[in-house]
């Protein structure tokens, strides 16, 4: 988002068809979900490609609107495709491992969870490594600074935006397997979890990976809490409403370099 | 020159008389409910275009006006006996309130930050509605039990409800034909193509696009409260769901944005077809008229981005001026 410029509304229908990619290869092959990554990663990525080709490369430089919609009809596309295909039933799988936790003293971790969250760190450091110390990572954040100037210093920033796109998606690959132990999966799940990642992006600051990182614990914290003192189904509301004021008065994110202005 | 352009405008709305009139003229109760529908949704995204076509601000919470509308009417009626006249201009009224006041909180946002923000205000108007039990019911809905009657906005006859669509989207198609020539249409306008440049000249776009903001989010609930009573029921998965706001800019860009009469194009283009299919298709290919949907949406963006009806309009002028220059 922060480096094309583009905001993917279908971000969260790649995440269920990564999560139903994870579930099938489960149900017919019976292969664990945390094998099951090596698989969904490059199919996510390579599906990022082709979007990035057909669907997104067209809309660079035209009007705003036409990269949303364009991404949003592919959100009602996919979410309608899996209803279709594989019927709005709530699905998951069983697996041993899923209800397995780990104690500290008095407090109890649930594993899967935990690998998680060791799996994002991991991921989000490596980005950051990617980004700051390879070639093609030097050139995406040059592309996201300045566009015309990337191109004049020899950067094909139609391939960045492809290898960025792609990127993105191949890291949903990452998240659906790992979320399926714990998660159910269903045609509109992208939903719920593409918002509260938009919050993260523009809170943490457009384009700096450490800060989608505390933002999100941020929301966390705020979820958990909100939802301790208050009615459980207003958190949501809670982070929407933060996300709106955060955009309003501190566009360039709490955890964001200065400067770098929605 | 400027007679031919009318007089297209005039040979597409004789069109789309045809179209309408014989479903007028059948009483079949399936057809005047596709034909209620066609009409409010060409009204809503009518609505909807006043924004995001004129001024090219692309609210995708709309959802929150039309529900606003809805739940305010139903409610006054269920628990005061309200009629929904008064109900109707109630939720329109408050719903133009909040639309000022969100306005006024999020036009300093641009492109697609000011999508996200209204999507996020949508999904809190849609929470509060779901979690506020003692007054909005939860999901369970509010069911609206009246006898049939003019003052109870009721009818037996589903030809009413589509008679009182055609006179909400006339409206709709009022104000905006009202824009096109009005110092407030123009103002939007600038600011769509270049704010700085219409700032620098002394254009306030700011307090435009608070003022139509409210006209807009009054219009859409004033059609919340005509679906509520059209359909008895309403629950927040019918009148606040996302997709009823992604919906309601589909049809405009579709037609054409930033028009008159491209929403209603739009919407006899869209709306007919895919109430048919679902009719059709049952229930064992749910989700397939939204597959349509979404494929329509994408190759109209990617094709002609001006949208359907600009595109014919500007063809039927060139064939016209080919004929004249024959004679």
């Amino acid at each position: 988002m922060g480096v094309m410029d583009i905001t993917n509304f279908a971000h969260g229908e790649y995440l269920m068809l990564s999560l139903y990619a994870s579930f099938w290869l489960f149900e017919f092959f019976h292969i664990d979900p945390y094998l099951s990554v090596l698989l969904v990663i490059p199919l996510m990525f390579l599906l990022g490609l082709l979007t990035e080709k057909f669907l997104i490369r067209p809309t660079i430089g035209k009007p705003m609107f036409i990269h949303i919609f364009v991404t949003l009809g592919l959100s009602v596309i996919l979410q309608n495709l899996a209803l279709l295909l594989w019927s709005g039933n709530f699905r998951t799988i069983q697996v041993p491992f899923a209800t397995h936790t780990i104690n500290f003293g008095d407090i109890s971790i649930s594993t899967p969870r935990l690998i998680i969250f060791m799996v994002t760190l991991t991921v989000a450091y490596l980005i950051h490594l990617f980004l700051n110390y390879t070639w093609m990572g030097k050139a995406i954040r040059a592309t996201s600074q300045n566009r015309n100037s990337a191109q004049l210093m020899g950067i094909n920033i139609n391939r960045v935006f492809m290898v960025t796109f792609a990127l993105g998606t191949a890291c949903l690959g990452i998240a659906g397997p790992l979320l399926m132990p714990i998660y159910y999966v269903y045609p509109t799940i992208g939903f719920q979890f593409v918002l509260v990642a938009f919050v993260a992006v523009v809170m943490g600051g457009l384009g700096s990976v450490k800060g989608a990182v505390l933002a999100s614990m941020l929301i966390g914290i705020i979820e958990t809490l909100s939802g301790y003192f208050l009615d459980p189904a207003m958190k949501q509301a809670i982070y929407f409403l933060l996300f709106i004021l955060v955009l309003i008065f501190k566009p360039s994110g709490i955890f964001g370099e200065e400067g770098k202005v929605v | 020159m400027l007679e031919k352009i009318i007089n297209n405008k005039v040979k597409i709305i004789a069109f789309l008389i045809f179209v309408i009139a014989p479903s007028l003229l059948s009483k079949d109760d399936f057809y005047a409910g596709i034909l209620f529908q066609t009409l409010l949704w060409a009204g809503m995204s009518g609505t909807w275009n006043l924004l995001g076509g004129y001024a090219g601000q692309f609210s995708l919470g709309h959802a929150a006006f039309f529900g606003i509308g809805a739940y305010t009417s139903s409610l006054l009626a269920s628990g005061l006996h309200l009629t929904p006249w008064l109900g109707m201009l109630a939720g329109a009224s408050l719903s133009a309130m909040v639309g000022v006041i969100l306005g006024a909180i999020c036009f300093r946002l641009r492109g697609h930050f000011f999508s996200l923000a209204t999507l996020a205000f949508g999904q809190i108007v849609y929470i509060i509605a779901l979690s506020w039990r003692s007054v909005t019911n939860g999901s369970e809905g509010v069911l609206i039990m009246s006898s049939p009657g003019w003052s109870e906005m009721a009818f037996n006859s589903k030809m009413a409800y589509v008679y009182l669509a055609l006179i909400y989207m006339l409206i709709v198609v009022g104000v905006s034909f009202y824009l096109d020539r009005s110092r407030l249409g123009y103002f939007l306008v600038a600011y769509r193509e270049n704010d700085e440049a219409a700032r620098a000249i002394g254009v306030n776009t700011f307090l435009a696009r608070v003022i139509v903001s409210g006209i807009s989010a009054f219009l859409m609930a004033a059609g919340g409260t005509l679906y509520a009573q059209y359909m008895y029921y309403i629950d927040p998965d019918s009148v606040l769901s996302i997709a009823l706001s992604v919906q309601a800019p589909l049809i405009a860009i579709v037609g054409g944005l930033g028009g008159a009469l491209g929403p209603v194009f739009g919407s006899f283009l869209i709306l007919p077809m895919t109430q048919m299919l679902r009719a059709w298709l049952g229930t064992s290919f749910s989700g397939l008229h939204l597959i349509i949907y979404g494929v329509i949406l994408i190759v109209v963006l990617l094709l002609i981005p001006e949208g359907i009806f600009p595109k014919l309009t500007e063809y039927l002028k060139k064939r016209t001026e080919k004929e004249n220059s024959k004679c």
